[in-house]
This record gives C-alpha cells, sequence and structure tokens, in this order.
C-alpha cells in the first residue's frame, strides 16, 4: 500500500512545544520528510524598546529575554558595557556574578530534566526536579528578591552583597540536590525507555554543527571542545576548576549524558565559590543612574548558558541610551534553521524530545 | 599593554596584507575590527574561513545610523584556535538597502538574513528564505529602523488602560491611605 | 418538580459545585508567566489539591490561562483557542502585562488591555506571579464559579460584534471560521 504524505501544524498551541511555536511538518506515515519552523508568536521588540530606555532601565528588559534562565541576558549585556566602558569589575562582585550564573544553570538544568523526560513519557522525574528547583529558587529570592527574574547582574557588578548565612544555605541545599541526582539518573539514564528513545535520534554530526554554528551541549554532545567558560573566560571562570562534558554520538542520548556531567560541575563549582568568596566590594558603582552615558562603541559580550552560548551585540553612541542591542541566544541557532534540517527522517513523536535535547526557548528567537 | 596583543596583531598583519582598501583596528583584547566595502565582505568571510580558522559563525547584526542615511551591518566570527573576535563591518545606503547574500559560506547567517530582511528591509538577492520570520501582516516601515515611532504605532493601534497616562506619583497617596510613613531617603526619588 | 424554585437551586448549586473542582487548564503557555506553571503544578504547591490540572486540547479544557503579554500574533491563535473551547470555560488574564500592557506599553506588537479581546474572569498581578498568587488566583475563580458570576463566555456571546471590531481592529489579516454556537 502507497504511505500517504499528510501535513501536521504541530503547535503553538501544542503540549509537546517547548513554549510558543509552531513547526510545520510534512509526513509519509510518521517519517518526517520536511520540517518548517514558524516563530514570532512571542516578538515583544525588545531590541527596539531598549532603545528607548536609558542604561539603567535596560536592565528589567534584559532578564526577560530568555525565561528559563534569566541571567544569562544580564551577564553577556554587562560584560558588552563593561568592553565598551572599560569598567572593571571588584574581584567579589566577578564571584559572586559567578555564583548566580551558576545557580541559574543548576535550576535550569532541572527544568531540562523535567522536558526531557516529560517528552519521554517519564513524568516522575519531572516532579521531583521541578519540586526540587523551587529550593533553588529559594536562594534567589533571598539573594536578589525575585523568583524568576533578578535584575542582579548590573554593568560593574551585582546589585547587593549576600546577606548573612547565605554560604551555609547555598552548601547545604547543594549537598541536597547532589543527593537527589542519583534518584532522577535511576528514573532518567536507567530507564529502557530512555535509552530506546535517545540513541540514535536527532543526530548531528561534527561537519553540520560547524555549518551550522552549534553551541553549547549539544556541540560538545558531537565531541568538539567549546565552552565559552574555558575559551575566553569572564567573571571568575579563570580561577575555578571545572571540566567540560565532551562526548561522542551527537544524538540526544549524548547532549543528555553532557548535561549530566555538567550539573556535577556546576554543584563543585557553587561549592568551590563560596569557599573562595573573596571580601570587598561587589559593585564598582556607576554615577548617577539617569545621567550614566556610555563613550561611543561597540561590543561583543558573550556567556555560556545552559544551552549554549548567549552573546549581545551592543553599540553605544555616547548618549545616555543604548544605540543598538542584539541578543544571539543558542535557541536562534537551533530553534529555526536548524531544527527544520534535523527533523528530516526523525519520527513524529520525537519531534518535542528533539527539540528539548537542542534547548529550543521561543522567548529568545523572536526577542 | 602593547605586548598583550600579539596574536591580534598577528591576525592583523594577516588581514592587511590579503585585502588592501580595508580599514583594521584592534579594538580590545580579543577583538579585531575590519572596516570594509561591501564588496569586499564575502571575500573577508570566506578568506577568514579557509585560511584563519574561523570555523564557525557567531554573530549578525544591523545597526541603523540614521543621521549619516546608512545601515552598518556587523558579521562577527569567531575562531577556536585563537580565541578572536573578528568584527567585519560594513556600511550600505538606507534608501533601498541591498547586500550580498552571504548564506552560501555559512548556512547559519540564513537565520540573520531573514531577520534583518524583516527587520531593516535590507534586501538580500538570491536569498531564499521565508519572507514571514517573526511579524505578520505587518504593513508600516520595517519596525528596527529608527524613523518607526513605536509609541505612536501603539497610540494609534492599542488602546491603553485609563490611568497610566497622568504619569502621577501615586506613593503619597497610596502611603496616607494605608497610614504608612515614608521615609526621608525615598521622597527625594519622587517625580519633581 | 424542575420547574420548582428550590430544586434549581440545588441542581445549581450542584453544578457549579463540580465545575469549580475540576477545572481542567488549556496547556498553552503564551508568554513568559508560563515558566511559573510547572513550579505550581509539582509537589511544593501542587495546584491538583484543587482540582485544576492541564488538558492538552482546547476541546476538553475549562480554562484557558493567558500567561501574560500577547503579540498580535499569537491573540490570533488564542482568539481561535478560545473559540473551540466548550462551554463553561474560563480565562484568567496572568500578569500585569495582561491588565494594561505592563511593561510593554510602548511596544508596537503586545495588546495592552486582554479584556477588549476576549472575556477575562480572574486577573492576577505580579511580573510575574508567585505560585501562591497563581492559586490565589485560581481560588478566586473558583469562589466566582461557586457564586455563579464566572459568566465571561455568556458576555462573549452576548456581546459578540463589539469583541469582534475590537478584534479587528488590531488583526488586519482574519481568514478565521465564523464559529456558531
Amino acid at each position: 500500500m502507497r504511505e500517504k504524505s499528510t501535513t501536521i501544524y504541530l503547535g503553538p498551541q501544542h503540549p509537546g512545544i517547548t513554549g510558543n511555536m509552531m513547526v510545520k511538518l510534512q509526513l509519509e506515515g510518521d517519517t518526517i520528510v520536511k520540517a518548517q519552523t514558524h516563530v514570532g508568536y512571542l516578538h515583544r521588540a525588545f531590541e527596539k524598546l531598549i532603545e528607548r530606555r536609558n542604561w539603567m532601565q535596560t536592565t528589567t528588559i534584559l532578564c526577560r529575554f530568555c525565561v528559563p534562565e534569566p541571567d544569562p541576558p544580564e551577564a553577556a549585556f554587562a560584560l558588552a558595557v563593561e568592553q565598551i566602558e572599560g569598567r572593571e569589575v571588584p574581584e567579589r562582585g566577578k564571584y559572586l556574578r559567578s555564583l548566580v550564573l551558576e545557580l541559574a544553570r543548576i535550576q535550569s538544568f532541572m527544568l531540562w530534566y523535567a522536558g526531557q523526560t516529560g517528552s519521554a513519557g517519564l513524568y516522575t522525574v519531572g516532579q521531583w526536579s521541578v519540586g526540587d528547583r523551587n529550593y533553588v529558587l529559594d536562594l534567589f529570592e533571598e539573594l536578589t528578591g525575585g523568583r524568576i527574574y533578578h535584575m542582579y547582574i548590573w554593568p560593574g557588578g551585582v546589585r547587593r552583597d549576600i546577606p548573612e548565612g547565605f554560604e551555609d544555605k547555598v552548601l547545604r541545599t547543594m549537598d541536597y540536590i547532589e543527593k537527589r541526582l542519583d534518584d532522577y539518573d535511576r528514573m532518567m539514564f536507567d530507564s529502557a525507555i530512555f535509552q530506546k528513545r535517545a540513541q540514535g535520534v536527532g543526530i548531528i554530526n561534527k561537519e553540520k554543527a560547524l555549518e551550522w554554528g552549534v553551541v553549547g551541549a549539544p556541540l560538545r554532545g558531537c565531541g568538539i571542545a567549546h565552552d565559552v567558560r574555558k575559551d575566553n573566560p569572564y567573571d571568575a571562570y579563570d580561577k575555578l576548576d571545572f571540566q567540560m562534558g565532551i562526548f561522542e554520538g551527537g544524538d540526544v542520548w549524548a547532549r543528555a549524558l553532557v548535561r549530566r556531567f555538567e550539573f556535577r560541575q556546576s554543584i563543585s563549582m557553587v561549592r568551590q565559590i563560596i569557599q573562595n568568596l573573596p571580601s570587598g566590594d561587589y559593585l564598582n558603582k556607576m554615577p548617577n543612574p539617569m545621567k550614566w552615558t556610555i563613550p561611543a562603541g561597540s561590543a561583543y559580550g558573550k556567556v555560556e548558558s545552559v544551552r549554549g552560548e548567549f552573546g549581545f551585540y551592543v553599540v553605544s553612541d555616547g548618549s545616555d541610551k543604548p544605540r543598538r542591542v542584539h541578543a544571539k541566544g543558542p535557541a536562534y541557532v537551533h530553534g529555526v534553521s536548524l531544527l527544520e534540517d534535523v527533523l528530516v527522517g526523525q519520527n513524529l513523536a520525537d519531534v518535542s524530545f528533539i527539540m528539548n535535547s537542542l534547548g529550543v526557548c521561543p522567548p529568545e528567537i523572536e526577542r | 599593554m602593547e605586548t598583550t596583543f600579539i596574536k591580534e596583531e598577528l591576525l592583523f598583519r594577516q588581514l592587511e596584507t590579503a585585502f588592501e582598501n580595508v580599514v583594521l583596528e584592534i579594538a580590545r583584547k580579543e577583538a579585531v575590527l575590519v572596516y570594509a566595502p561591501k564588496e569586499l565582505v564575502a571575500p573577508i568571510l570566506l578568506y577568514a574561513k579557509e585560511k584563519l580558522g574561523y570555523k564557525s559563525f557567531s554573530h549578525l547584526s544591523c545597526v541603523d545610523w540614521i543621521e549619516n542615511d546608512e545601515f552598518e551591518l556587523v558579521y562577527i566570527l569567531w575562531s577556536p584556535e585563537t580565541k578572536i573576535n573578528l568584527f567585519v563591518k560594513t556600511r550600505i545606503e538606507r534608501e533601498n538597502p541591498i547586500m550580498e547574500n552571504t548564506d552560501t559560506i555559512w548556512r547559519q547567517i540564513n537565520t540573520y538574513q531573514r531577520e534583518i530582511r524583516e527587520m531593516f528591509g535590507v534586501e538580500f538577492p538570491g536569498f531564499i528564505g521565508e519572507k514571514e520570520f517573526i511579524l505578520e501582516d505587518w504593513e508600516e516601515i520595517p519596525p528596527m529602523r529608527r524613523d518607526f515611532d513605536t509609541l505612536d504605532y501603539v497610540s494609534e493601534t492599542f488602546d491603553e488602560r485609563p490611568g497610566r497616562e497622568d504619569k502621577q506619583d501615586v506613593r503619597e497617596r497610596i502611603a496616607n491611605r494605608s497610614g504608612e510613613e515614608i521615609p526621608d531617603f525615598a521622597k527625594k526619588y519622587s517625580r519633581e | 418538580m424542575y420547574n420548582d424554585n428550590n430544586a434549581q437551586t440545588i441542581v445549581e448549586y450542584i453544578k457549579n459545585f463540580t465545575r469549580k473542582n475540576s477545572l481542567f487548564m488549556l496547556a498553552y503557555g503564551t508568554g513568559c508567566g508560563a515558566i511559573e506553571l510547572p513550579a505550581t503544578l509539582t509537589s511544593r504547591y501542587d495546584a491538583e489539591r484543587l482540582g485544576v490540572r492541564g488538558a492538552a486540547t482546547p476541546r476538553q479544557a475549562d480554562l484557558l490561562l493567558i500567561t501574560g503579554y500577547l503579540s498580535t500574533k499569537t491573540l490570533k491563535r488564542v482568539i481561535r483557542v478560545y473559540e473551540q473551547m466548550q462551554d463553561p470555560k474560563y480565562v484568567i488574564g496572568f500578569g500585569s502585562c495582561t491588565i494594561n500592557g505592563g511593561m510593554y506599553w510602548d511596544s508596537y506588537n503586545t495588546i495592552k488591555m486582554l479584556d477588549k479581546y476576549i472575556p477575562v474572569d480572574v486577573y492576577i498581578n505580579g511580573c510575574m506571579p508567585r505560585p501562591e498568587s497563581v492559586i490565589a488566583g485560581f481560588k478566586e475563580l473558583q469562589r466566582l464559579i461557586s457564586e455563579g458570576k464566572a459568566d465571561g463566555a455568556t458576555k462573549y456571546k452576548e456581546n459578540l460584534d463589539w469583541y469582534r471590531e475590537n478584534q479587528k481592529k488590531v488583526l488586519k489579516n482574519w481568514p478565521l471560521v465564523e464559529y456558531n454556537w
């Protein structure tokens, strides 16, 4: 019997889609022959709005670029502004930044656990990890005042110092999470369902990865050692001892192994930061924020988020407002053209599985 | 300071000998700027990819310099060997902007070109990509151009809930209502 | 018996009681507030004890959460989703940006007042609302349902022309089928 070709619009309202976007799929049987991504459902015109705000007011917008991990955009923007302005960050500020970035990675890893297993039908891990994620968010709340959006990293340092007794709480939370990691792994990596679903699915080989400019865990999952924290160290990362997780294969399984490895690295890094936290100033204060101008120039600041390199191209014309701010998140690379390419030949049931593994996060694609 | 820029200097020399009509600048550590005319952008990108080890592409951005009547396109490359960011900048005229299609060099550029075509109206002849990327049924001028006034558009298209437009400081009224006292340091930030 | 006033009150009471305790929420994360929903639905806050849980399709859902700003492109889909949902249906507007535009007050692509386009039963303020306030919003909706005051859907049907006019003002190309209920 001849197979009939069908067209399916997956999203924007679909429980498997990671966020608010749409993939138009042409199927033969349940094999995808052509995929077309449609984005733009979350376009808020952030880059236009930033041109209307002064430098200080951008902080409220920056964290909203990417919802699952709001700190990397702040850090990347701060790095770019510091490069243009030549502003030094005090040592303690650097360490606190790294602390927040690593905690942000940890909470994002926990969301990823939920998404990756949930799209394979294993809901238990998601219930656990998202429940445990609240403990990390509690830390954020104590430190910054917000659960999700922190507005903590400013050009020149961080907004405030850590409260009293915070170090102990961080260490206790890390101990708890590390204990729980084994439970997650037993439910996820030891599960035959997950192994069968993940191995050999959504393969990106080395050549394709370079051609498409893949970043982050998908890149390290196909055996290429690239991590912004190692290659162009920012903040306190040149003083921390950590390794990149590099695995061969380029499939969903390899990417999962990378993240599993890096989760543990992040926990160890948080401990190192707490142990080596220097004393001193945490913020190199800017002048009156309402009259704060940045000299003309341009810079590209980049940090490593969970899903990959997060970059900000910032242009200043010497006034109190940014001339142009252009963000490039990992999902911008993974979620539009690359996804169209990777999905061809895969099963319909694996679409959201692959999307989760590539870290497709629509709010940062269209901004 | 000069001694720390050894690898940047090396890249500078290589580009200087390979291309004549370009202006080079070492902006800061691990950042080298190339100002090139628009015909030279594709050759520079190709040269960087094949000879200088710039294996993957990092970013393509567009800046509107409305006072000079120009768009500035910025191609940012990153080399895994030297760890230097290479910024290739070119200016094109703002009226009827056309730029060479470069998505054959790195396929990733496809997405960026789609965005820039939609947000700035820069055309890339010979470029295959869906016309609509982020916006839907957009009838105005491309929205990221600086002469597009978003506030005007908003007041024409959308209705705002009353209560936002007067921009009054209501903190004192709220404080009076609830019997709370505003400390002196907080008062000085009120709008006056 | 059926026309007896008392009997109707009892039927009404039972109807509202059952409706308020099994709110199936459509899994459509329209904006950034959706990130607090996993936290609300999992172990610490556990909204399922209130009878709130996810539903995959609009036809089986009772509750539409607009989790934040709506771009005009999404508004089109949201209206379609809302009209596909079957009675009884309720809408919760989630976050400051649904109330008055919030921090997106000067953005050319997001709507500023959600209740001009679809009827909203409960607003939750905050940017973004914490799980506690989300649960408070659910409780408020349950109170309205049990008092029979959550009548957004009837309002929509009665004033369809007004809503359509507002919708068409923002959405230029309108290929939507006109549903007849």
